[in-house]
């Protein structure tokens, strides 16, 4: 075999990757009624993300509440319009991240940690809006087949490198390794954007705030930001592009999307009563839940976050919690202030009295603390945990 | 001996598709309903010359389609403990090493089995997994150029199935087999037969095998 | 929107099987019936009532695991004396992803939070709930015994019971969990049997 060889692999390496940005624009789109998929690849996908969502149906971390899920679902239909609306099922999950997922055959994945992070109906709206520009322009389908092309490449490659193995090669094949990852991660980027673009003319073109559409991003880098502050770790960067990242910088999601949403919109409604008043019987739980991941800084920005809107007895209490789990002696103290402010808002509030309880015996405050505890189990008598306090409430 | 019996076949878990050249995995939604229909009729052309009758799981909803999940997650988990603590070499649990030597299999996923839709008219339940990834051209190509060339030997084709049979009364796994190297095409009437009868060697009641689980 | 989550149950199982094989590991040990034995090297001894397995890998020095059927099954963990500021089992990454510490302050009451926390934290999980806790000695101290369920990845729900006490400024601690269909169940008067033949030295 010649050197010839080589050249022509990577001859294929070209023509391998050139189908990515093709496309097949002449299907029906995916929202058309009772889609049928079209290609080997397509079939393929549908019939795993219907296996997958015959498991989700049954799956114990689904949270099963027709008025949350209607909620989202009528949020989602808003957005993209009632007929495109008829392709998408959505599931809420119990998954403290701020994640959200459409598959190409219309199930909506949508996280618990995604809707304890999002302020209103606009918020909301700009990730579906986003997830449902994946599933219009198949970007799962083309993702999958530029995974393949450069996959496929790059085994070639790796064969003809060890065929000829001098140093030569060697570093071609290093750089074409690059170079056709680098392909098949700026080709990722390139469909979150389009994405972007897709979910902002939802916006402009519906009846709320598209302004809002860029929040949403500023958020998740502050929330970055105090993360990494509390774990004292280097500031992330969020205006560049790491080698391998599947998404384009937040900064730049946060600046284009400032950028494309319309002025005339400016002056409308953001649907922030509405969506507080749809998730507010789930705050407490979700908080909990994102409180456990022992990610303080994080966890303290969605606190202060929500608190923007007046702090409530249960914001107060996450905040207690947070320092109390937390535990250093200082937060202890800082905790027994937090519950303290929880209690005299809601005195009802069974969590935040027994948080206090336990806070101020651990500051040094046991009578006062045995006091806190004691009404804890006067107002939750059942308690799991009430034998355990109960002793704790009554030691000399 | 275990003939004459009805035996439940739950939903069987089968994906097919082909393997890419660089060895990704291309689900293939014409093999895998082909695959689904020829190993349900072989399944029952087999259990048939055993004189047992094979009856599909009916379709459930809501809590007993909670229960049904339940139940296949946890033979999963009884599966992978069998296949890593009793049949593979390396990592055995004493205790299991033990039971190998005293020919005892003692797994159960416990009497609440007979809770499943479908349990009260069979006597056995069958699970049956199955993974198929088909090398594709290119994959083939790669495979016989890097054999040719440098000597790198390179995988083409996954063919993955376990398949267990539990007592619908007790909840006892009888027989496990478990293979990551099947043959038989199931994409074809006669591949799944074969496929089928494979996956099945050392079911209870058939000829003996001294391949067969779990004395392996 | 940001990750596209595998949510591959399938052959999970079986791709899992196969990693845990992988050679080099300190193999699986006998814990046989009737034989005392330290855990983790440490002052805690036990003698169990029946054969058992020890795990040959363990998530913290001062951690063991004993299983009859495979960890996934059935898992008793043993905590054998934890270190005031020190978390219940290894960090993947001090930095990036803490486990919360026991604590000098740290109460018997707050121990089923602390396992929570553990639980949750290493493994991203949502789902854990503390069912009951009550005051019960251990190890011939004053102790905690709690009862929790909780949903993991394989999606398959389980439920533990465990038994706690500090000792000089140490946790002690014995876990038991396994799926809420049957093994809990099962299992349950092994762990009883084990925590009662637990002593220090």
């Amino acid at each position: 075999m010649s050197p010839l060889w080589l050249s022509s692999g990577l001859w294929v390496a070209a023509a391998m990757l050139a189908p990515i940005t093709a496309g097949a624009e002449t299907l029906p789109p995916t929202y058309a009624e009772l889609y049928k998929p079209h290609g080997v690849d397509e079939i393929g996908i549908w019939q795993d993300a219907d296996e997958d969502e015959r498991r989700l149906t049954a799956s114990p971390r689904v949270i099963r509440d027709e008025a949350l899920t209607g909620y989202v679902k009528g949020v989602l239909c808003e957005t993209v319009g009632p007929e495109r609306c008829k392709a998408a099922r959505v599931y809420i999950v119990r998954t403290p991240i701020f994640n959200a997922s459409m598959a190409p055959n219309g199930t909506v994945r949508v996280f618990s940690g995604l809707l304890l992070r999002m302020r209103s109906e606009a918020e909301l709206a700009t990730v579906l809006g986003h997830e449902f520009g994946h599933f219009q322009s198949r970007h799962s389908v083309k993702l999958f087949k530029a995974e393949r092309g450069a996959s496929d490449v790059l085994s070639w490659a790796g064969l003809l490198a060890a065929m000829y193995p001098g140093r030569d090669t060697r570093r071609m094949f290093g750089d074409l390794r690059y170079s056709v990852l680098g392909h098949y991660f700026r080709y990722g980027r390139d469909t979150e954007r389009e994405a972007d673009r897709i979910s902002i003319g939802y916006l402009n073109a519906g009846r709320l705030r598209p302004q809002v559409a860029s929040e949403v991003w500023q958020h998740a880098i502050a929330e970055g930001l105090a993360s990494a502050a509390a774990k004292g770790l280097r500031k992330p960067r969020y205006d560049t592009i790491a080698f391998a990242d599947s998404h384009p910088p937040n900064a730049e999601r946060a600046a284009t999307l400032a950028a494309l949403a319309a002025l005339e919109g400016i002056g409308r409604d953001d649907g922030a009563a509405r969506y507080a008043s749809a998730m507010a019987p789930f705050l407490p739980q979700w908080l909990d839940d994102q409180i456990r991941l022992n990610d303080f800084g994080a966890s303290a920005y969605v606190i202060e976050h929500l608190a923007e809107g007046g702090w409530t007895a249960p914001l107060w209490l996450a905040r207690g919690d947070l320092y109390r789990l937390r535990g250093n002696p200082r937060d202890l103290v800082a905790a027994t202030d937090f519950y303290a402010k929880a209690v005299a808002l809601d005195p009802q509030l069974a969590d935040a009295q027994r948080g206090l309880g336990l806070s101020l015996i651990k500051t040094g405050r046991r009578v006062e603390g045995q006091a806190a505890l004691g009404r804890y189990l006067a107002l939750r008598p059942d308690a799991p945990d009430a034998a355990t306090i109960a002793m704790l409430a009554k030691e000399p | 001996m275990l003939r004459g019996k009805t035996i439940l076949l739950l939903r069987p878990t089968i994906r097919v598709g082909a393997q890419s050249t660089g060895g990704m995995f291309e689900a293939n939604g014409t093999w895998t309903e082909e695959a689904r229909r020829n190993i349900a009729v072989a399944l029952a052309n087999v259990q048939e010359r055993l004189d047992n009758r094979v009856v599909a799981a009916p379709e459930a909803y809501g809590d007993a389609n909670r229960l049904a999940e339940e139940y296949g997650s946890l033979f999963a988990a009884v599966s992978a403990s069998v296949v890593n603590y009793q049949f593979f070499k390396g990592n055995r649990l004493p205790t299991k090493k033990r039971d190998n030597k005293a020919d005892v299999f003692d797994w159960s996923v416990g009497p609440g089995v007979a809770d499943l839709p479908g349990a009260r008219d069979a006597d056995f339940a069958l699970f049956i997994y199955d993974y198929d990834a088909y090398g594709s051209t290119g994959r083939k190509l790669l495979q016989v150029v890097a054999m040719l060339g440098p000597r790198i030997a390179i995988s083409s084709g996954v063919h993955t199935g376990y398949a267990g049979l539990v007592d619908l009364k007790t909840g006892d796994l009888l027989w496990l087999n478990a293979d990551t190297h099947m043959g038989g095409d199931v994409r074809t009437p006669d591949g799944a037969e074969k496929r089928v009868r494979e996956l099945l060697q050392g079911f209870p009641g058939s000829k003996p095998d001294p391949d067969t689980a779990p004395a392996r | 929107m940001m990750r596209r989550l595998p949510t591959r149950r399938l052959f999970a199982a079986l791709a899992v099987a196969a990693i845990a094989i992988s050679p080099g590991h300190a193999g699986n040990a006998l814990r046989g019936r009737g034989e005392a034995v330290p855990i983790a090297g440490s002052n805690l001894t036990i003698t169990p009532g029946r054969d058992w397995n020890s795990l040959g890998v363990s998530p913290g020095k001062m951690v063991e695991v004993w299983t009859l059927d495979g960890e996934d099954l059935n898992a008793v963990t043993f905590y054998a004396g934890i270190e005031a500021e020190m978390p219940l089992v290894r960090e993947i990454s001090k930095k990036r992803l803490p486990l919360p510490k026991f604590r000098r302050q740290t109460l018997l009451a707050d121990i089923p939070e602390l396992l929570e926390g553990t639980y949750r934290a290493r493994r991203m999980i949502a789902t854990f709930h503390v069912t009951g806790a009550t005051p019960e000695s251990f190890l011939g101290h004053d102790g905690i015994r709690f009862t929790f369920d909780y949903v993991e990845e394989d999606e398959l729900p389980r439920r533990g019971e465990a038994r706690a006490t500090i000792i000089d400024g140490r946790l002690y601690m014995a876990t038991f969990a396994g799926p809420r269909l049957y093994y809990y169940d099962r299992s349950l008067p092994d762990f009883h049997a084990l925590v009662e033949a637990a002593r220090l030295r």
